[in-house]
């Protein structure tokens, strides 16, 4: 369990995210053409894993934004963004924006993702959908770098998580 | 356990829906604000749900935009929009298409709402989401109308949802 804030107040997530060196938890999330994706489906490619709330409030689509032009000059790395949103949202969001460069994935289905990865929020107003978090995987799926962000309504630190995908 | 179609292909719900005569089931859901409602937050009012996949599919947006003209001139009577999509989306399809006679629920939290009233899906693309449905309740929280439409892309029986609210 680890403490947040929303807006500053006092937040909870169910665990913690996975340490720095070890294997990434595998998942199973669901793709915008509604077909289930695995870590498997992005073998050899660097990861970062960014998990927000909902790509429809404000931080999270910056953060996406960001995210997305980043992707654009690396074709060794995936961008995964992993919301609750449905995929219908996500969709429709990426194609108001122009976003093409990042993948997103909805845990329409279930939180396994939110649990396993222990981004579950268990209170304040958003409780049942994820505190903010980034994550850096290598090609073989080790991580190399978390971020839970201390502030859910604040943007993540982009160029730690850039300088761990050098 | 009910079988119904989604564009053809044949899919299951988890349950049957409240049985007309029945007490409605009670509910927790997250209204736009983030708040938690229950049945007893509608007391002594008619409510009709109005439960789909996701307000970000056709048909979804279409029964919102009618079920909206009518709640426009029945005050009295609460039209409850219930889905998986988060609050933000349902706040995004409201404020894009000016629907603001509707209350809209989400199932954020968890799919406890769709395993009690049946309409959970269990396979096909939308499973994890809900069929889609009617359940028109009286002033009394007793069922007095339902509507499992057969296939999902289909729009719900109007007329007669509506003549249960009379």
């Amino acid at each position: 369990m680890a403490d947040v804030l929303f807006k500053g107040t006092p937040a909870h997530t169910s665990g913690d995210l996975p340490k720095v060196g070890s294997k990434a938890p595998d998942f199973k999330l669901t793709a915008s053409d509604l077909s289930d994706v695995t870590l498997a489906n992005f073998k050899g490619k660097k990861k970062l894993l960014s998990i927000a709330h909902s790509l429809d409030t404000g931080t999270c689509a910056d953060a996406t934004k960001r995210f997305n032009d980043f992707a654009k000059n690396r074709p060794d790395v995936v961008v995964l963004v992993v919301t609750a949103d449905l995929p219908f949202a996500q969709a429709r969001f990426c194609t108001g924006e122009n976003l093409k460069n990042v993948v997103t994935l909805s845990m329409m289905r279930d939180r396994h993702f939110a649990k396993d990865y222990g981004v579950l929020l268990t209170d304040s107003p958003i409780a049942g959908l994820t505190a903010r978090s980034t994550l850096v995987l290598d090609e073989n799926d080790k991580v190399l770098y978390t971020q839970l962000g201390p502030e859910i309504t604040a943007e993540p630190d982009y160029d730690k998580a850039f300088a761990a995908l050098k | 356990m009910a079988n119904i179609t989604h564009r053809g292909n044949p899919v299951h719900t988890i349950g049957e829906l409240p049985t007309v005569g029945s007490r409605a089931p009670d509910f927790r859901l997250t209204d736009a604000n983030l708040k938690d409602v229950s049945l007893a937050d509608f007391k002594g009012k008619k409510k009709l749900l109005n439960i789909f996949p996701s307000i970000d599919t056709p048909t979804c947006a279409l029964s919102t935009r009618k079920f909206n003209e009518h709640a426009a001139k029945h005050p009295d009577v609460a039209i409850i929009m219930v889905s998986a999509d988060l609050p933000f989306a349902q706040q995004h399809f409201c404020n894009v298409e000016n629907t603001h006679n509707v209350r809209t629920l989400s199932m954020m939290r968890d799919r406890n709402f769709a395993k009690d009233y049946g309409v959970l899906l269990l396979d096909g693309l939308y499973r994890g989401i809900t069929a889609r449905a009617i359940v028109v309740i009286d002033e009394n929280d007793r069922v007095v109308h339902t509507e499992l439409v057969p296939e999902i892309r289909q729009e719900p029986n109007y007329e007669a949802a509506l003549a249960a609210l009379k």
